[in-house]
């Protein structure tokens, strides 16, 4: 038996709004960057889901790659996060608002 | 015929050549040179004058010449004749009367360059080196002018000549008014000349081409323009050619000094009385008055822009004598005198005597360049004193100087048998043979006609009080001597003045019934010419589109009669000069002329009136239009930035700087953008 495209749609669509809660809400950097996670996430699901649905590879070739890039952004994000915590003896991302003009 | 670059044409190009070279030799080397420079001056000029005369006799000898050197750039034209390409070029026409030039030019450049060995090193100046470099490259421009081909070069040179009349009226340049002088004549004839460039741009832009000569000159194709009821830029051909015409007259009346432009010219004494003799004779002022001749197949097509250039020079004729009347200073006098005589060449190339006009630019070339000259001979003399009140008795002290300077003065003024009563009488005839059916050319001609009654008072008034009657002051009683540099070039010069007349002796033809009217042969292509060049091809042109020439009785009493006029009017003037100055111990007769005299004496308040011009009415406008650009468009540049810079202050504000804010900014954005979409696309329908 197979699950309707609209239900794995249903589930990344929850994954994606728990991501961008996070986003919204949280201080913590690292939370930040989970959230960030779940979001590109959601988008792997609806790539995955489609994929399936229309008997075509290409989604989940797209997946693996937004994977790879997911990894890479985690690597320069908790790079970012170190150098923050060195500057601000914090993770908290309210803190450093110099930056901007 | 127009022959090909071959045999003595080859080099023309070597007569303006010549002189630049002297003048980058003069400038390099000048200073280790014995007499600071002057002799590459004499050599080049005197190299230019022996080509100039090869150049003539070939074209005595039935040819003439007319090719490019040069193409700086050609390119489709959007031309209103139709012509397709347009081609800037320098190029070389060697035809009568550009020959008929060169050798004017070079011959006087020659006896100038000779003359200023006893005017400027004889009397030690300074900057010599400056001097001859500069007259070098003046000599240069203009023989490179007089045969150019085509309208654009005859610009780059016309400009040219003007920039060096400047740097040499300027020439004493630690005196106060030399730099003035200097700067007034190039701002006013820049003034012409703006319209010249217009006019430059206009013709080419019409015709598609600059040339004066050939199948593809402008000339031609504003004949054919007209002759096929062409619309040109939404003008009638005849109309939109006489705008253009009058355009190009803006660059001659500045340059040869005509009402309104002559202001500068009296000023211009201000530079050596050498570079004033080359300056009135061959070169400056006499460029305005060649330029007309050398495109006159052009102004033959329009009969307003002739009887504008008539009228004018009959008005400035009179205008120019009457201020002459008044100057107590010589170089003043005969600064209005040639104000006055390239009026006399105007009115007659206005009328449609091409041959009396060039008549009169050759022999006043002559003439004046030789009163001039006898004036800085008279000036050495007086150790550089130049009020005729100051002078009086050089007659028997310096002889030679004095019946040089007779000679200029008797051509001058007119008097049978010397240069300027033929060629005087000449255009004079010209203008009353035109002037009979046309009114506008009879008011010219009789302006003219009074005119030569002062032309032949001033003169010998001049005469009268430098070299006649008692001497008026210690330098006067014991003038300095004068050397064999001075002498020659006024000889020269002199024998020129009284008999260059003898080239076309028109009233004697007449009579005699002789082939003797040598110079209009000369012109009308009885030897070498180049096709549509031609007096000939002119007077056609004249007769066809302008003025018909209706006479008094025959042809030979007009002439008669307009002769003994113009004769009669000269001798009263100078007879009246005569009974008044030719006494022992004159008197300022001119003073008793009342308010008429004052008016005379600040010349009809012309600089008053241009000053008041300049500061109470174009000072005050670009003042005006300053604070336009200061405040209207300025403010408008930077209220502009003004407007970003505040809205981007205000707008910066939601850059907090915290990453929450900016994803929920992108997130409300999306969202908004989403319902938006949503809303044109029909969903909340």
């Amino acid at each position: 038996m197979t699950v309707d495209v609209q239900y794995y749609v249903l589930l990344s669509m929850a994954v994606f709004c728990i991501g961008l809660f996070g986003v919204l809400t949280r201080r913590n950097a690292l939370l930040f960057l989970m959230s960030v996670e779940l979001m590109l996430n959601a988008a792997n699901i609806n790539l995955i889901a489609f994929a399936f649905y229309h008997g075509n590879l290409t989604g989940q070739l797209f997946a693996l790659f937004t994977m790879a890039l997911a990894a890479a952004e985690v690597a320069v994000g908790l790079g970012i996060i170190l150098v923050l915590y060195r500057n601000f003896r914090d993770v908290d991302v309210t803190v450093p608002t110099t930056m901007r003009w | 015929m127009a022959a090909t670059a071959t045999g003595p044409f080859g080099f023309a190009p070597a007569i303006a050549v010549f002189p630049l070279v002297a003048f980058v030799i003069t400038l390099l080397f000048g200073k280790h040179l014995p007499k600071k420079g002057a002799l590459p001056g004499i050599i080049a000029t005197g190299g230019s004058l022996v080509v100039s005369l090869v150049m003539a006799a070939a074209v005595a000898g039935g040819d003439a010449h007319h090719t490019e050197l040069y193409e700086w750039t050609a390119g489709a034209a959007a031309s209103e004749t139709g012509a397709e390409t347009i081609a800037f070029t320098f190029g070389i026409l060697i035809d009568p009367l550009s020959a008929l030039m060169l050798v004017i030019v070079s011959l006087v450049a020659l006896l100038v360059h000779v003359f200023s060995l006893g005017y400027m090193n004889a009397e030690g100046e300074t900057g010599l080196r400056r001097y001859y470099a500069e007259l070098g490259l003046f000599t240069f421009s203009m023989l490179a002018f007089v045969f150019a081909d085509n309208l654009l070069m005859a610009f780059m040179f016309f400009e040219l000549v003007g920039l060096c009349s400047y740097l040499l009226i300027g020439f004493w340049f630690r005196t106060e008014s030399a730099p003035s002088a200097a700067k007034k004549a190039f701002l006013v004839t820049r003034f012409g000349d703006y319209f010249f460039l217009i006019g430059v741009v206009a013709i080419a832009a019409t015709f598609g081409t600059v040339g004066f000569a050939g199948e593809g000159s402008f000339v031609t194709a504003a004949e054919t323009a007209i002759e096929d009821g062409a619309t040109l830029f939404g003008f009638d051909a005849q109309t939109w050619v006489t705008i253009t015409g009058l355009l190009v007259l803006g660059g001659v009346l500045g340059k040869s000094a005509q009402f309104p432009f002559h202001t500068w010219l009296p000023d211009a004494m201000e530079g050596p009385t050498t570079v004033s003799a080359l300056i009135h004779a061959a070169t400056m002022v006499a460029a305005g008055v060649y330029l007309v001749a050398r495109m006159f197949g052009y102004y033959a097509l329009s009969p307003t822009a002739l009887s504008i250039i008539a009228f004018v020079g009959g008005f400035t004729a009179l205008f120019a004598a009457t201020m002459a009347v008044v100057k107590d200073d010589v170089k003043q006098v005969l600064a209005y005198s040639t104000i006055s005589q390239y009026g006399y060449m105007m009115l007659g190339l206005g009328v449609g005597g091409y041959v009396a006009g060039v008549f009169h630019l050759m022999n006043h070339a002559f003439f004046k360049a030789l009163l001039f000259l006898g004036a800085g001979a008279v000036i050495i003399l007086m150790h550089h004193e130049q009020d005729m009140w100051k002078m009086g008795g050089l007659k028997d002290k310096a002889p030679v100087v004095y019946y040089t300077f007779l000679a200029g003065a008797l051509a001058l003024a007119g008097i049978v048998p010397f240069s300027g009563f033929w060629s005087k009488d000449e255009v004079l005839f010209d203008a009353l043979a035109v002037g009979l059916s046309e009114p506008v050319i009879l008011a010219a001609y009789a302006m003219g006609l009074v005119a030569v009654f002062f032309t032949g008072f001033y003169t010998f008034r001049m005469v009268f009080l430098t070299f006649h009657g008692e001497p008026r002051s210690d330098t006067a009683e014991d003038p300095h001597p004068v050397g064999w540099a001075v002498k020659v070039p006024l000889l020269a010069l002199g024998t020129l003045a009284a008999v260059a007349g003898l080239v076309n002796m028109a009233p004697i033809a007449k009579l005699a019934g002789v082939d003797i009217t040598f110079l209009e042969f000369w012109l009308d292509g009885e030897y070498g010419y180049v096709e549509g060049l031609t007096y000939h091809h002119y007077h056609e042109t004249v007769a066809e589109m302008a003025f018909e020439e209706s006479y008094i009785g025959s042809e030979t009493t007009t002439m008669l009669l307009s002769a003994g006029l113009s004769l009669g009017l000269a001798l009263a003037g100078a007879f009246t000069a005569h009974t008044l100055y030719n006494v022992p111990d004159p008197d300022r007769h001119t003073t008793k002329l009342g308010g008429a005299y004052s008016v005379l004496k600040s010349n009809y308040y012309q600089d008053e009136y241009q000053v008041w011009l300049a500061e109470g009415f174009t000072l005050p406008l670009a003042r005006a239009a300053d604070r336009f650009d200061q405040t209207v468009i300025d403010g408008v540049v930077n209220g502009t930035s003004q407007i970003s810079l505040f809205g981007s202050d205000w707008v910066k504000r939601i850059q907090t700087g915290i990453v929450t804010n900016y994803a929920a900014l992108l997130v409300g954005g999306f969202i908004a953008l989403l319902l938006v979409l949503g809303y044109l696309g029909g969903w909340f329908a």
